[in-house]
């Protein structure tokens, strides 16, 4: 409940002293928070590497910026014309490659994100690489901003916030829902042993698929967010490679597999990374990379320290023995 | 007829260059399974290395080669045991993550030394040579291409040799099928990882030596080469190193003919869809063994 | 649930150490001119990024330092003499060439550091990013080298651009092409091919290409395009070659290009002419580096000035001097000219504004009327036209020579000042071989 009331108090003091780039940051970390929670699905629960989520974040934003721009519709239609394609095509691609395991499956998701690409910078429908913008609603105030998901001047920072988390609580309370149904039971089974769970009449194949497209429609998801955030989809910048690993790299750090943990990985990594952009990124220091090989330098840490996640970490023992010292002052 | 001949040619010439890039990954990853993000840094480190020799001291790399492999095995085998040993112990994923943060720290590591200048080797004896060609039954083969392909086919017999004919080799595999047996049996694993990071990395280096009489030398150059080789380590299957060859004389071949009649930005991609429909059909690659 | 005390516990510490960071400013007289600098330091476009950075320390030099004979905005004296000396502190920021982080990024400057000007992103793709929401906070804006056309052509308010953009770039190449035969040109160029590849920039060049080769009357033989990060181009060479076309037009970044030219060399590929805008042509590492293969002889282009002439006025050499202190040597090349004859512009008109709040510094821009005298480069002014793009800036075209510089070569007039005569056809691989002793 507390973590709620913090969610939602988090931009009040920013609003009041106008620095919305903290909200900004807050809709970075609850986006790839919530993307983590996708990937989670396919690659936490049901244990499949899926290293090319990007092509359903891109066919999330183009098409809702197509339903936007070409076919007028509102904004929270195109949400859910975007999700809907995104499932059909993982559906379409992904049985077929569900014959492959393990790192083989893997590089089998990479070719399709590497075929996305040249099909994302050529194909005249979405304008290939120079770009499909979505054009910038005009007026109305607070709640025709959360009906267009395009809100005006300074609002931006504040609407993209609160947006977002409604996106990712309804992603986590979704997700929550899944891993306690039998779906979820059914994910753990292929991931833990794919041959045993086919030999209770389990299809590991329609699961794998199933997995994987519930990830792709928190991607497309994802990616009409983004899509209104940036006013602008261009190929190279949906298909970037980041948004391939952050999400991974948000569960892996918090605790893979667990609810929680892209949660608790992008309110690490996210403020992390951003603060050594505006601190180290710049100055006389500019321009050497000097932020991100300290970036790269603290991931390794983590990674060697806390090779479970850091949800691994004795967090209850901490909290008894913080609860432990206040009874005993109390006591005292 | 020429085109698609010399297309074809072509394509071996690069898929041999792609070998020598795959090789090293084959050991880490193909063969021993970890995943290693940060495989084409190494490469970049080498390219780096062969031009500042050559810059500085005026060596040629074919020569530099040796020293830089000497020191690239030590860094694979530091990065082993200061990294990934400690990572072993959790999920295959931290695998990844921890990678990736190695991929940042060496790629703006020599940004923050280098700056992201393009640099060339202007004085190699491979440089010197280009241009030069051999003709035969009407189609072009550039002779400093070849000497590289020559070098690739050598370290992939070395390693072919070294893998399947040694008992050195015979314990690699056995530590990469199944650990704890390797123990029972007297062989060490964490000195088995450790040697094969070191491997795969001077591989890869020598690799990199090799390209930077080629290409241009500038911090990003890794990228273009990683996700190649690690498609081709996973269609000629994991666990044959022969098997990776074989991919990548494909692959080049594949690249090259699509481009020769088909859009060229898409020639990736039909490597890639090569990959995905050999899969379906192939599910363990080429050669692969597991 | 303690997971969430944990959550809870990350949030708590981030948002003090926020509140411990760099505050609001204080409002009143100005003793310090916030430019935010959004650059692609690292990255696919670090090389771009680099020289922008350059530039921009370059003006920031001139600026705050007296320099009594430099003859270019605000070089004598200290500061900005309208705000009563006060001093121009570029603040830089790194967007590792990606849109999301570009965007965050410029809210961060506007909105913590709260610049009064925010230059970048350098690359049309992700300026287009930005530019929506600078617009929302109402701030001047500008990437002097940034060539889209779109950039200058959706109606925002706060977006100005000193440089010319693609449309104006490739229409001075054609025209050459046009005007050539009648000044001692080769009067048979029927056929031409177009090599580019995928992304935003050249994709650009290619439309306008591809429009204006159909207007001019050429047979297009091949339009190839091909993916940024190949690691060979032999195939599209090969399909090159059988095409034939008397003039190429390659746009491609450094990288691809220099692949290009190994594989041409390699299968003795030279077309007639080799005319290109922008990508490698502009990017002085890669022209250095062609010193020792004579790869770059006769290929001809757009730049923004003409370089041999104007590296003939003492303004251009001081600030190349200047320049070098932060490029480690290199010299100035046409994108760090572009970028800092947009910057001193911009310092200008912070100056004749005499103050920084937005609406008076939006009226003195539109109010420019620069002279060239006072400029390194060759536009024939600043003055904006309704989209705040610069009517005046032109460009030359020019070609490399063996001695692997740049020489106008267009317009007529300022060719023959330059006295260079224009190589046709493109020697061959064997004799740049030749020429090297």
């Amino acid at each position: 409940m507390l973590g709620a009331l913090v969610a939602l108090l988090y931009p009040i003091p920013f609003e009041r002293s106008g620095q919305i780039y903290y909200e900004t940051v807050g809709f970075l970390v609850l986006l790839n928070a919530m993307l983590g929670i996708g990937w989670n699905i396919i690659g936490g629960w049901a244990g499949q590497f899926d290293f090319g989520p990007s092509i359903f974040f891109a066919i999330g934003a183009y098409t809702a910026a197509l339903l936007t721009i070409n076919l007028g519709w509102n904004a929270w239609l195109a949400l859910l014309g975007a999700m809907v394609v995104s499932a059909a095509i993982c559906a379409a691609v992904t049985y077929p490659v569900t014959k492959l395991r393990g790192h083989y499956f893997a590089i089998a998701t990479v070719a399709m994100w590497m075929i996305a690409q040249p099909i994302g910078a050529t194909w005249p429908l979405i304008n290939g690489s120079q770009g499909l913008f979505i054009p910038v609603a005009t007026g109305g105030g607070f709640v025709h901003g959360v009906l267009t998901m395009e809100f005006p001047g300074r609002g931006k920072g504040l609407g993209f916030y609160y947006l977002s988390l409604a996106l990712f609580t309804i992603t986590l309370l979704a997700a929550r829902a899944i891993e306690r149904s039998k779906w979820g039971f059914y994910f753990r089974a292929v991931r833990d042993d794919q041959d045993g769970a086919e030999a209770i009449g389990i299809d590991s194949r329609l699961y794998k698929v199933i997995a994987r497209c519930l990830m792709a429609v928190v991607f497309a998801a994802g990616g009409t967010l983004y899509g209104f955030w940036a006013l602008a989809v261009f190929p190279d910048q949906v298909l970037e490679v980041n948004w391939n690993i952050l999400p991974m790299m948000a569960a892996v750090v918090g605790g893979l597999g667990r609810l929680w943990g892209p949660v608790l990985g992008a309110v690490v990594l996210i403020p992390i990374s951003q603060l050594m952009a505006t601190t180290l990124g710049t100055g006389p220091l500019a321009g050497r990379g000097i932020d991100l090989i300290i970036y790269g330098a603290i991931i390794m840490v983590i990674a060697g320290w806390r090779p479970n996640g850091l949800l691994s970490l004795p967090w209850s023992e901490w909290a008894a023995r913080l609860r432990g010292h206040a009874s005993a002052s109390g006591k005292a | 007829m020429t085109l698609f001949l010399q297309a074809v040619a072509d394509g071996l010439q690069m898929g041999l260059l792609y070998a020598l890039v795959a090789v090293g990954l084959a050991i880490i990853w193909g063969l021993m399974e970890m995943i290693n993000f940060a495989h084409g840094e190494f490469m970049m480190l080498g390219m780096f290395g062969a031009w500042g020799l050559s810059a500085w001291l005026g060596w040629d790399p074919l020569i530099t080669m040796v020293p830089l492999a000497v020191v690239m095995y030590g860094a694979g085998v530091l990065v082993y045991r200061v990294l990934m040993q400690k990572v072993q112990r959790g999920e295959m994923f931290t695998q990844i993550f921890a990678t990736v943060g190695l991929f940042f720290f060496i790629q703006n590591g020599v940004v923050a030394l280098f700056t992201s200048d393009y640099r060339f080797i202007n004085a190699s004896l491979l440089t010197r040579l280009s241009g030069a060609n051999l003709t035969v039954g009407g189609v072009r083969i550039g002779v400093p291409l070849l000497v590289g392909g020559l070098i690739a086919l050598a370290l992939f017999l070395i390693l072919y040799l070294l893998i399947d004919r040694t008992d050195f080799g015979l314990a690699l595999q056995a530590t990469a099928e199944d650990r704890d047996a390797a123990m029972l049996v007297g062989i060490r694993p964490q000195r088995m990882y450790a040697v094969a990071w070191g491997l795969g990395t001077a591989l890869v280096a020598i690799a990199g030596v090799i390209l930077a009489n080629f290409f241009s030398v500038y911090p990003q150059a890794g990228l273009s080469f990683t996700v190649l080789a690690y498609a081709i380590v996973a269609l000629g299957g994991f666990g044959s190193i022969l098997g990776t060859l074989m991919a990548a004389l494909l692959v080049g071949v594949v690249q090259s003919v699509t481009a020769a009649y088909l859009p060229p930005a898409f020639k990736d991609a039909f490597v890639f869809a090569s990959y995905i429909l050999i899969g379906l059909f192939r599910p363990q690659g080429l050669f692969g063994r597991f | 649930m303690r997971i969430l005390r944990v959550i809870v516990a990350v949030a708590v510490l981030f948002f003090v150490a926020v509140q411990l960071g760099p505050g609001a400013r204080a409002a009143g007289p100005v003793s310090e001119v916030l430019i935010g600098e959004l650059l692609p330091l690292t990255g696919n476009f670090a090389s771009l990024g680099q020289q922008y950075l350059w530039a921009g320390q370059t003006v920031e030099d001139i600026v705050n330092n007296d320099y009594p004979d430099l003859k270019v905005p605000l070089g004598p004296g200290k500061g900005f003499p309208g705000l009563g000396g006060a001093k121009m502190t570029l603040v830089v920021r790194d967007d590792q060439s990606r849109g999301d982080q570009a965007r965050t990024l410029a809210e961060q400057l506007i909105t913590v550091n709260k610049v009064h000007w925010l230059n970048g992103e350098g690359t049309s793709g992700n300026t287009s990013i930005i530019q929506p929401l600078v617009e929302s906070y109402g701030i001047p804006m500008t990437c002097h080298a940034c060539a889209s056309p779109t950039l200058t052509e959706k109606g925002f308010k706060w977006f100005y651009r000193t440089g010319p953009n693609d449309g104006t770039m490739v229409a001075s190449v054609f025209q050459f092409l046009k005007e050539w035969p009648d000044h001692g040109g080769p009067k048979d160029l029927k056929t031409i091919a177009l090599f580019t590849c995928d992304n935003l920039f050249c994709q650009d060049n290619r439309k306008i290409a591809l429009d204006l080769s159909e207007k001019a009357g050429y047979k297009i033989v091949a339009d190839l395009t091909t993916k940024t990060g190949a690691t060979t181009l032999a195939s599209e060479v090969q399909r090159l070659q059988s095409a034939n076309p008397d003039v190429l037009f390659s746009v491609q970044y450094p990288a691809e290009t220099t692949i290009f030219q190994a594989d041409m060399k390699r299968a003795n590929y030279m077309p007639k002419v080799l005319a290109t805008s922008n990508g490698a042509y502009s990017d002085q590492t890669w022209l250095n580096a062609q010193k020792a293969t004579n790869g770059a002889a006769a290929w001809l282009g757009r730049d923004p000035t003409a370089i041999d002439l104007a590296s003939k006025k003492p303004s251009w050499k001081q600030v190349n001097e200047i320049y070098k202190k932060y490029s480690r040597g290199q010299d100035m090349g046409e994108l760090a000219m572009r970028e800092i004859t947009g910057m001193l512009w911009m310092a200008d008109t912070i100056n004749r504004a005499k103050s920084v709040e937005p609406a008076a510094l939006a009226k003195a821009a539109n109010e420019t009327d620069m002279k060239p005298d006072m400029m390194i480069i060759d536009y024939k002014g600043i003055k904006f036209d309704k989209n705040r793009q610069n009517e005046l800036a032109t460009g030359v075209v020019t070609q490399i020579g063996w001695d692997n510089d740049k020489h106008t070569i267009w317009p007529w007039d300022l060719a023959a000042q330059a006295g260079f005569k224009t190589m046709y056809p493109a020697p061959s691989w064997p004799e740049r071989e030749s020429h090297k002793k």
